[in-house]
C-alpha cells in the first residue's frame, strides 16, 4: 500500500490521464448502452410494454404490426387452434397527428380487449374508459402527449386525449398512442372516410390454463402456413433491423471488453519497464516479490475504480437527456456488469505486468540492469 | 584479529556459472570472515569475482559449493524466498548504480526498509530521521532522489543500507560516481557509521585510496582470494 499510493502521489500526471482514459471509454461504454437499449425501445418497446403473450402475424407480413394482414379466413383458423384461451384483434397504422408541441407522425395502436394489447403497467394515468382516449408512451409526453392533452389526427380532426402514459412504449421510433379498437377504426375513417373497415394487423392470443404460450405458438403455426405466431419476446426479438443493431452493438461492445483491458495493462507493463531499476533494487534489498505485485494490483484497483467512478459521474447526466427521438436512461444493470467485466479484465491484464515482476532476478540490481534487461 | 563476534563466515565458496559447454568458475573456494565493526576492503580488477562474492555473501546469489554464515544465520541451503526474508533482516546494500527509489522521498527511501518487513511504523520513523541527521540529511528528508546532489543520494543509500540494523552491510564501489572529495567524504561517513552501529562491512572497490578507510583489505584474482 505504502509503494503503490506513494507512486500515484508522486506520479498524478500519468496516472491521472489513464484514469481520465479509462473514465472517457467507460463514459462512452454506458453511453452507448444506453443509446442501445433506448434504440431497442423506441422500435419496439409497444410490442414488448404490451399485454398479449402470443402475437399472430400473416407471414407475408415479415414480422412488421402494420405489414401484417388477418384475413376472415385466418382469423377464424387461429380462434379454432387448440390451446386458444383468449383471443382478440390488434391493429396499428401511422397518422398524421397534431398536438400543442407540433405536427407528428405517430404510430395508433387499436386493441379490442385490454388484456390482450394494452400497456401491462401504467407510469401515470389510466387505460381508455371510452372512445377518444389513448395511453402515451411517457417518453412523447413533453412533445403534447402528456395526460390530459389532446392529439388531433390529420386529415379528419378527430381528436384522442392522452389519459395515461406507458413506459418506454413506443413503435417504430415515433409518439404511439394505444387505444380502443373502436377509436382506431374513427381515426381510420377520420383520415379517409372511403376506407371501410380495415382487417386487424395481428391477432392476440392468451393461453387457456395448462397451456404454455410456446405450445400455442406451436399449434397456432401448425393451422395454416399462412400464420406466423410468436411470443411476446420472440416478437419483439424478430422485428426488422432489432437482430442487425443488438448484433452491431454486441461487436462493439466486445471490441469495448478488450480495450479497456489492454489498455490497462499495456500501461502497466511500461510503467514496471519504466521503474525495473527500483523495482529489482527492492527485490535486492529484501522486497518479497509478492508486496511488489500487491502493490501494482492495489494502483490497478484503484485506477480502474476511479476511472469507472468518473466515468459513471460524467454518464449519469447525459443518460437522462433524449437523443432525436431516443429516450435514454441510466442503465444501472449495464453499469454493474461493465464494472465487473472491466475491473475483471483491467484486472487480469495487470497480470502480464505481474508476471513481470515475479521474474524479476535480484542479482540485476549489482548491475544495474532491470526487468527487461 | 581479535575476539569480536563473527558477523560473516565464508567457507571454501566456489560459485561455477555454465555458459555454453563450459564452466566459468566466478568463485574459486573463497573463504572469509568479517567481524563486527570490521570494515574489509576487497579490492580485484573488474571481472575478479567481487560482485559475486558480495551478492552470495548478501544472500543475493547462492553459491555452488561452500558454506556461508551472517549473524549466526546459515543461509547455504536457503529458499529463494529465506533468502529474501534474509537480506530483508540482516543485510545492508550500496550497489554501484541504482540505490534509490526515484519516487520515494529521502525519508520514505529509509522507510520502504520498514514496509518490506514486519513494519515497526514508529520506531522505523525515529530510525529513519535519527539516520538521515547523522548522515546531515535532515533538511533533505523530504527530497526526491532527482532532487538530491549525488552525493547526498549516496549518504541516503548508506542510511537506507543501515536502516534494519544490519550485521553486515555491502557496499559496492560507493564512491565510483563521486569525485575525490566527496568519495572521501562519503567513505569517512561510512567508517563512522559501521562503526557507530557496530556492523561488519565490506567494500567493494578497485580504487587503492579507499582501502584506507578499512581495517584490512583482500584482494581477489580470478575468484581466488589473496590477504593483502
Amino acid at each position: 500500500m505504502f509503494l503503490a499510493l506513494a507512486e500515484m502521489r508522486r506520479a498524478k500526471a500519468r496516472f491521472g490521464m489513464l484514469i481520465v482514459s479509462i473514465a472517457l471509454l467507460v463514459f462512452l461504454i454506458l453511453y452507448q448502452q444506453s443509446l442501445r437499449n433506448g434504440l431497442l425501445n423506441s422500435f419496439i418497446g409497444a410490442i414488448t410494454t404490451q399485454s398479449a403473450p402470443v402475437l399472430v402475424y400473416s407471414v407475408d407480413g415479415q414480422r412488421v404490426i402494420q405489414g401484417s394482414v388477418i384475413t376472415p379466413d385466418a382469423e377464424a383458423l387461429v380462434a379454432s387452434a387448440e390451446g386458444v384461451g383468449e383471443m382478440g384483434r390488434l391493429a396499428q397504422g401511422t397518422f398524421s397527428v397534431t398536438t400543442s408541441e407540433g405536427a407528428f407522425d405517430a404510430s395508433l395502436i387499436g386493441y379490442e380487449r385490454p388484456s390482450l394489447g394494452a400497456p401491462e403497467t401504467l407510469t401515470e394515468g389510466r387505460l381508455p374508459a371510452g372512445p377518444d382516449e389513448a395511453v402515451a408512451s411517457d417518453v412523447d409526453a413533453a412533445d403534447g402527449f402528456d395526460i390530459g392533452d389532446v392529439v388531433t389526427v390529420q386529415p379528419g380532426g378527430l381528436e384522442i386525449e392522452v389519459v395515461g402514459l406507458a413506459k418506454d412504449a413506443q413503435l417504430n421510433a415515433g409518439p404511439t398512442l394505444f387505444v380502443t379498437y373502436p377509436t382506431y377504426l374513427d381515426a381510420v375513417v377520420a383520415q379517409n372516410p372511403d376506407a371501410g373497415e380495415p382487417p386487424p394487423n395481428v391477432i392476440a392470443l392468451a393461453p387457456a390454463d395448462g397451456v404454455s404460450d410456446a405450445e400455442l405458438v406451436a399449434n397456432v403455426n401448425a393451422q395454416s402456413d399462412d400464420l406466423d405466431a410468436l411470443t411476446k419476446d420472440d416478437a419483439a426479438r424478430e422485428t426488422p433491423g432489432v437482430s442487425q443493431i443488438q448484433s452491431s452493438f454486441l461487436i462493439i461492445f466486445a471490441l469495448y471488453a478488450l480495450v479497456v483491458p489492454c489498455i490497462t495493462g499495456l500501461f502497466f507493463l511500461i510503467v514496471t519497464f519504466q521503474k525495473a531499476a527500483a523495482l529489482t533494487l527492492l527485490r535486492a534489498v529484501g522486497a518479497p516479490a509478492r508486496r511488489l505485485v500487491g502493490a501494482l494490483l492495489i494502483q490497478a484497483t484503484a485506477i480502474l475504480g476511479l476511472g469507472y467512478l468518473l466515468g459513471v459521474l460524467l454518464y449519469a447526466p447525459v443518460s437522462q437527456q433524449r437523443l432525436g427521438g431516443i429516450a435514454l436512461s441510466f442503465e444501472t444493470t449495464a453499469v454493474v456488469v461493465w464494472a465487473l467485466i472491466l475491473g475483471a479484465g483491467g484486472l487480469l491484464s495487470s497480470l502480464f505486468a505481474a508476471r513481470r515482476v515475479l521474474r524479476i532476478d535480484p542479482i540485476r540490481a549489482t548491475t544495474g540492469a532491470g526487468v527487461g534487461a | 584479529m581479535n575476539d569480536r563476534p563473527i558477523a560473516l563466515d565464508m567457507r571454501d565458496v566456489r560459485k561455477v556459472y555454465r555458459v555454453g559447454d563450459s564452466d566459468i568458475v566466478a568463485l574459486d573456494h573463497a573463504t572469509l570472515s568479517v567481524e563486527r565493526s570490521e570494515m574489509v576492503a576487497l579490492v580485484g580488477p573488474s571481472g575478479s569475482g567481487k560482485t559475486t562474492l558480495c551478492s552470495i555473501a548478501g544472500g543475493i546469489l547462492s553459491p555452488t559449493e561452500g558454506r556461508i554464515v551472517v549473524g549466526g544465520e546459515d543461509i547455504t541451503g536457503h529458499s529463494e524466498s529465506q533468502l529474501t526474508s534474509f537480506r530483508q533482516r540482516k543485510v545492508g546494500f550500496v550497489f554501484q548504480s541504482v540505490n534509490l527509489v526515484p519516487f520515494l522521498t529521502a525519508r520514505e527511501n529509509l522507510l520502504v526498509v520498514d514496509e518490506l518487513g514486519r513494519r515497526t511504523g514508529a520506531a522505523a520513523r525515529e530510525r529513519a530521521d535519527e539516520l538521515l541527521d547523522d548522515l546531515g540529511l535532515t533538511d533533505r528528508s523530504k527530497n526526491l532522489p532527482s532532487q538530491l546532489s549525488g552525493g547526498q543520494r549516496q549518504r541516503v543509500a548508506i542510511g537506507r543500507a543501515l536502516m534494519n540494523d544490519p550485521e553486515l552491510v555491502l557496499f559496492d564501489e560507493p564512491t565510483s560516481a563521486l569525485d575525490t572529495e566527496l568519495g572521501a567524504q562519503v567513505m569517512e561517513l561510512i567508517r563512522s557509521e559501521v562503526t557507530s552501529s557496530n556492523t561488519a562491512a565490506i567494500v567493494v572497490t578497485h580504487d587503492e585510496r579507499i582501502t584506507d578507510y578499512c581495517d584490512r583489505s583482500v584482494n581477489i584474482v580470478d575468484g581466488k582470494l589473496q590477504a593483502a
